[in-house]
């Protein structure tokens, strides 16, 4: 354990020291980053300012909700989801070998390497974001925001299962860099209110791919919603990441097998 | 060298088969494949066996595509085998993989370890902290690697501005770290100039000679011939010699090849021990010299006798033809090219 | 008359190859039968309730509605360029220097290459979407005039082409020219009308993209697929806006054409 958490303070030190290289590279992206994730809360600024809006949700509540995705996201993607790029690289071109011969967990150390301070920009939008709504809506009581920091993380495992199942597929898929968007798309369930679903995909959304878990609930229990079915969404997540890390690990084997 | 030690790596049987599919081209080949796939079973490694003794270095050569990278990677736990058995060092590699590459080392000559952007030294803390090694034992073994290689101050300037032959210098210390005992070393000297070529086998010598058991595929034969004790040949999949060096001396001979570029056209060569190989057009020939029957110089002085030249060049028998001999000295015919 | 023969060859050649050349991957393409109708039935889902006790919204309806994600979404798959990355690749990487020493311009050469290219989105994305989204889902997505729009998409086609083009000559400039290309990327996916109909957009902002070339890359085809063009608070007749759209084609063709015998002078000048 000590050793792993070793191995991951070389990692941070590594991308820090590549980030201040290339001190221009890095803002652009961060800002980059920033810029094309927050536009989408726009979008509900945007709608909102046109008399338009969500049965039931003001638009603070809905920019919560995106606040809350946002953070999320900046989160996965500065620590865990560059192991679905990385393995798309190293199968392609063969390098997973290298990888192999560490005396390490694969899954590990990918995750670690691909540590990126990138995403810090985009978490600080999104908690400038999440701020503002805060502000405008009820001040939420502390057994509130416990639940709010239960849901978050638990949402943060879905992040990271669908990552790993997307860096599972590219196993078989080689060289396919719209993997991604695959994932992208199943999130954006996630971003919404999920009262303008139907019941069929609400389903899907809180127990199969509980996307739901990864904003709309901890922004619900913020603002007061929180309820039983929520707290029971918390098994499907966890189940949910323990899928992902099967299979990863599964196809990791299964490459072992076979090879590149 | 001790003759009686002990085998460290011991492989019987090891086969690998898998299966690729066929890719067509054009409209319809491409909706046909949507549905349809043509399996082509390919078998990478037949049946091979062979052993290696403590502080052995042995030469794994064969030409491309002959199956010595699948058969490292299968020596280094990357890849499981069809069917057969591996040991080394008593661990079976494909089982416990962690525990197992804990104790060997690699270098690839094309897959790089270090870390681009920074120095190679920042890189090295990380397989420090990957393989635990303590502060006293990295320090000790960074600067005497780093004195052996003379890149003491190479390794604290980031990785992008050095040269090839100094990255690879890099990447030896790197897969040594750990003080491995078996190091595996696929094709570690390609691209690389005659001087970092001569610097990298000086430091496989002397790893070896305090211990070190080293397993090196390549396909240049200087590697093998300056390094390696024992040889064994894979092509296509089948082990076709496994010997000592001196004894792949006896079944080649010595022999080297000339390439000519003619300034007039010459009908045949009249010097014992010499033969053409080929003809590539009227002006250029390929010729092989046997040094036991025709000493170099004496062939030099005969040939500018019978011919004029404009370039002429003395290289070591490829790959290819040495696979023709070892098939014409066991009297077998040689598979299909 | 011969001349042009010629070219109608090349431009059939080049397209035949690239699309042999990427139907290997074109599993890659058919990543967008899953995302393109997800996709949609979110932004179906979130409309209907948006329309909840109201019948329009900016103007729009929510049939137009839509239409206008899944129009927008299915000439998408038929305007998609990467152009400007293919050429930034070539320069930086020298290769440019081969098309340079053949007897063929290269923006023609990409153009024909676009075309093979998107005849592969055509099979592969367009059609299944197609019928994905008026199939399975029913909606509406028959446009208001097929000849208009077909025109239309064929402008945005150009359009997209040379604005890419233009983006990709930045390389014979700048060394840094990814930088330029994300942050263009950025703003046409704002700007285009891919996220949001160009109507939510304040006043002044939609009339500043009357002059700027992103509206004319998705925005004007796709609402001249849902028959009713309105942009500033003007409604504009079809005909018209798809004249407007011709003009400002022909303006950018001008513009990357001025570009690019520039950018001749600094290659053969420097040896960029």
């Amino acid at each position: 354990m000590i050793r792993y958490l070793k191995i991951y303070k070389e990692c941070i030190k590594v991308d820090f020291a590549t980030a201040s290289t290339y001190r221009l590279n890095f803002f652009l992206n961060c800002i980059i980053m920033l810029l094309g994730d927050i536009f989408f809360p726009l979008i509900t600024v945007l709608i909102y300012g046109s008399g338009a809006g969500f049965e039931g949700w003001t638009v603070y509540e809905v920019l919560l909700i995106q606040s809350v995705f946002t953070m999320s996201t900046a989160i996965a993607d500065m620590t865990f989801h560059g192991i679905m790029w990385a393995t798309m690289d190293l199968v392609r071109n063969g390098g997973m070998e290298m990888v192999l011969i560490l005396p390490v967990d694969t899954m590990f150390i990918l995750m670690a390497r691909t540590f990126s301070f990138e995403g810090i920009g985009l978490f600080a939008g999104g908690a400038a974001i999440f701020t503002i709504a805060i502000l405008n809506i009820p001040a939420p009581s502390v057994w509130e925001w416990l639940q709010f920091l239960a849901f978050f993380i638990s949402g943060l495992f879905v992040m990271m299962g669908i990552g790993l199942i997307m860096a599972a597929i590219s196993f078989k898929w080689v060289g396919n860099s719209r993997i991604p968007e695959i994932f992208d798309c199943i999130r954006s369930f996630g971003k919404y209110p999920q009262s303008v679903f139907p019941k069929a995909i609400l389903v899907f959304t809180s127990f199969l791919i509980p996307v739901a878990m990864i904003a709309y609930c901890p922004a619900a229990a913020l603002l007061g919603r929180g309820n039983m079915t929520m707290f029971l969404m918390i098994l499907p997540c966890v189940i949910f990441l323990l899928f992902g890390i099967f299979l990863y690990k599964y196809m990791v084997r299964l490459y072992q097998g076979v090879g590149g | 060298m001790d003759n009686n030690a002990k085998d460290i790596i011991t492989v019987k049987g090891l086969t690998k088969k898998y299966i690729t599919y066929k890719r067509g081209s054009g409209f319809k080949e491409s909706v046909k494949a949507l549905f349809v796939r043509e399996k082509v079973p390919v078998i990478a490694v037949n049946d091979i066996s062979f052993s290696v003794r403590d502080g052995d270095i042995i030469g794994l050569l064969g030409p491309n595509g002959a199956g010595k990278s699948t058969t490292i990677k299968m020596l280094t736990g990357t890849l499981y085998p069809t069917c057969g058995t591996i040991e080394v060092m008593g661990y079976n590699p494909t089982k416990n993989r962690k525990n197992y590459v804990r104790q060997i080392g690699a270098v690839f000559g094309q897959r790089s370890q270090l870390i681009w952007d920074i120095p190679p030294l920042d890189s090295f803390r990380m397989n420090k902290a990957i393989y635990s090694i303590s502060d006293e034992e990295f320090e000790e073994r960074v600067s005497f690697m780093a004195k052996l290689f003379m890149v003491e101050d190479l390794i604290k300037r980031p990785t992008r501005v050095l040269s090839l032959g100094e990255r690879m210098k890099c990447e030896f210390i790197m897969a040594m770290l750990h003080n491995p005992k078996v190091v595996f070393l696929d094709e570690p000297t390609i691209g690389l100039d005659v001087i970092a070529k001569h610097n990298i086998r000086d430091f496989i010598r002397r790893m070896n000679g305090m211990g070190t058991t080293f397993i090196l595929t390549t396909h240049d034969l200087e590697d093998v011939e300056q390094l390696a004790r024992k040889v064994i040949i894979i092509n296509k999949g089948v082990k076709v010699f496994d010997d000592t060096i001196e004894n792949l001396k006896k079944v080649l001979g010595a022999k080297k090849i000339v390439q000519l570029t003619l300034l007039k056209e010459v009908g045949t060569l009249d010097i014992p021990g010499a033969s053409i190989l080929e003809r590539e057009s009227p002006l250029k020939m390929t010729v092989s010299v046997d040094l036991e029957r025709m000493p170099i110089n004496e062939f030099m002085a005969k040939l500018s006798e019978q011919c004029a030249f404009s370039d002429i060049s003395v290289k070591e028998m490829p790959m290819d033809t040495i696979i023709t001999h070892i098939y014409q000295s066991k009297g077998i015919e040689q598979p299909d090219k | 008359m011969r001349a042009l023969k010629r070219q109608l060859n090349v431009l059939r050649a080049v397209a035949v190859v690239t699309y042999k050349e990427w139907s290997a991957y074109r599993t890659h393409s058919m990543v967008s039968i899953l995302v393109g109708p997800v996709y949609f039935i979110v932004q179906y889902f979130i409309w209907t309730a948006l329309f909840k006790g109201r019948t329009e919204i900016n103007g729009m309806d929510l049939n137009q509605m839509i239409t206008y994600f899944g129009a927008s979404t299915l000439i998408g798959y038929l305007t998609m360029d990467f152009a400007d990355w293919n050429l930034q690749m070539l320069i930086r990487t020298g290769k440019f220097l081969t098309f340079a020493l053949r007897p063929i311009h290269h923006r023609f050469f990409a153009l024909s290459q676009k075309l093979g290219h998107r005849f592969l989105g055509l099979i592969f994305e367009f059609i299944p979407c197609y019928i994905i989204f008026s199939v399975l889902f029913k909606a509406p997505l028959m446009p208001a005039h097929i000849g208009w729009t077909v025109l239309s998409v064929a402008l945005a086609f150009l359009m997209v082409f040379y604005i890419h083009y233009i983006l990709g000559m930045t390389a014979f400039w700048f060394t840094q020219a990814s930088g330029i290309r994300r942050v263009f990327d950025l703003l046409s996916g704002i700007f285009s009308g891919v996220y949001i109909p160009l109507v939510f957009f304040p006043q002044w902002l939609q009339k500043a993209l009357f002059f700027m070339p992103f509206s004319y890359m998705s925005y004007v085809p796709v609402m001249v697929f849902t028959g009713i063009f309105t942009l500033a608070g003007v409604r504009i007749d079809i005909p018209v806006i798809v004249g407007i759209q011709a003009f400002m084609v022909i303006i950018t063709i001008l513009f990357s054409e001025i570009l690019y015998r520039a950018s001749m002078r600094r290659f053969n000048g420097v040896g960029a």
